[in-house]
């Protein structure tokens, strides 16, 4: 057994490996960590990349992936790229699921039948207060987009993201709860997370700031290099965060899980949930 | 927490100093070089172990070391480098004259008497030089030092020269309180 594969079997590493595709987004979200928008540069990771750190991350013990962004799904090339990935490793992708015309669900057909989910943001149970942190008809084009998600087989969770200075009473939980449900996702595919002030969160002063061992280590690869989590390489006023840089080196993945594993090691397990950030 | 700025690159503060540069940075400023190679951390985290072993306190003692690095950084023209060891060869115990002539505002032949001092200052220019280094300085060195000191020197040359062109090509400044030093010991 890898020494990977070992700290992730003894819980003092988590087993997902997260890559950033690109940072640029057909939104520009008031909490974004990374201070995505149409305008943003790119910094995609290629396909072939992509590819080959699924590959390096089983063979060195990890256990799942994630694709984050920015918004994945601005990359035409994605859903192919998904369901290789998830041929690979289970595999789960964050999308803002506005970009889900029919011809693309179509295309993302072949991840029903494999260890795949799509995870969406959805904030609240009101169009108001969720369009108010994301955008004008956010609400209506997800609420739209996750029934026929999961029409076409898909797994779909929903991450809501909620601000901790003005948090969802029971009555509004209870709402968004039953939304979901009525929208095909099972509570056990629903997380809520609070924003972090990191990038655009920070410079709208929204949000808990998190300490070290709030963030899971969890192995995020970048076009900048590896990070400690997929809350790690932010972006604010333009300068991508370091300070959760593990290392600039991501090939071989055996460099920054080396690097990683060091860090972590000593930390004793479950420490890194205390905020509930997932 | 800042470190010094006006370098060729950004270097980088305590705030933003990745995961395995912040032990470096624990006790404050940890200098240029390690704010600017912090931005590649697994580089700074193998550099800084090989140059303390190389540069720090070993087997030849700190006076024949300083000697080795100020007349490698100068003959170099590395004036980061050069301002440092002036001070850290001070604090070895060098006298003023004998910075000055390392430094090569002297001639070496006046100030450095001792037989071995001048074959390690040769086997410096030897090394620090361009092209093939000549089997006569190195025997010259090997007859008045054991053979792993031969090495250590060789090794400690080629350390400094790399630091020297790193400091030189970067341009990183001379700490504020390095620059207070050389004043104090009118070698600015």
């Amino acid at each position: 057994m890898s020494a990977v594969a070992e700290a992730i079997a003894g819980g003092v590493l988590p087993g997902r490996v997260w890559m950033y595709s690109n940072y640029h987004c057909n939104l520009a979200c008031a909490y974004c960590l990374t201070e995505s928008s149409p305008h943003a540069e790119r910094r995609e990771l290629a396909a072939d990349r992509m590819r080959e750190i699924a590959v390096e991350a089983r063979a060195l013990g990890f256990t799942d992936l994630g694709v984050t962004g920015g918004e994945p799904f601005m990359l035409p090339w994605l859903p192919e790229t998904l369901a290789e990935l998830a041929d690979v490793l289970p595999l789960v992708v964050l999308s803002n699921a506005t970009l889900f015309p029919p011809a693309r669900i179509e295309r993302l057909a072949p991840l029903a039948a494999l260890p795949a989910a799509i995870q969406v943001s959805l904030d609240h149970a009101d169009p108001e207060p969720n369009d108010a942190l994301r955008a004008v008809h956010n609400f209506a084009t997800v609420v739209d987009a996750i029934p026929r998600l999961v029409e076409r087989g898909l797994r779909v969770r929903i991450a809501s993201t909620v601000d901790p200075d003005r948090p969802q009473s029971d009555e509004e939980r209870t709402r968004l709860c039953e939304l979901h449900r009525r929208l095909g996702v099972a509570d056990e595919d629903h997380v809520v997370r609070p924003i972090v002030r990191r990038g655009r969160a920070r410079t709208g002063g929204l949000g808990v700031d998190p300490l070290p061992g709030d963030l899971p280590a969890e192995l995020t690869i970048t076009c900048d290099g590896a990070f400690w989590s997929p809350f790690a390489p932010t972006v604010q006023g333009g300068r991508l965060d370091t300070d959760l840089l593990v290392t600039r080196t991501t090939q071989p993945l055996a460099t920054p899980a080396a690097a990683l594993l060091r860090l972590v090691q000593g930390r004793p397990p479950g420490s890194d949930a205390d905020l509930g950030i997932r | 927490m800042t470190v010094a700025s006006a370098a060729g690159v950004p270097l980088v503060d305590g705030d933003q100093a990745p995961l395995l540069a912040r032990p470096y940075y624990a006790s404050g400023d940890p200098g240029p070089i390690v704010a600017a190679l912090a931005h590649v951390p697994e580089i700074l985290d193998a550099a800084m172990p090989f140059i303390s072993v190389i540069l720090g306190p070993s087997s030849i003692v700190v006076r024949r070391k300083e000697l080795v690095i100020l007349r490698t950084s100068a003959r170099l023209g590395c004036r980061f480098c050069v301002n440092a060891h002036t001070v850290v060869a001070a604090d070895a115990g060098l006298s003023r004259e004998e910075l000055r002539a390392l430094r090569g505002e002297a001639p070496l032949e006046d100030v450095f008497v001792d037989t071995t001092e001048r074959a390690i200052l040769r086997w410096v220019d030897a090394v620090a030089g361009a092209g093939p280094v000549a089997s006569t300085e190195r025997d010259a060195l090997g007859s008045h030092l054991p053979t792993h000191e031969v090495v250590e020197l060789t090794m400690l040359i080629g350390a400094t020269m790399m630091l020297n062109r790193f400091c030189t090509a970067l341009e990183l400044p001379t700490a504020s309180a390095t620059a207070g030093r050389l004043d104090e010991l009118d070698l600015r």
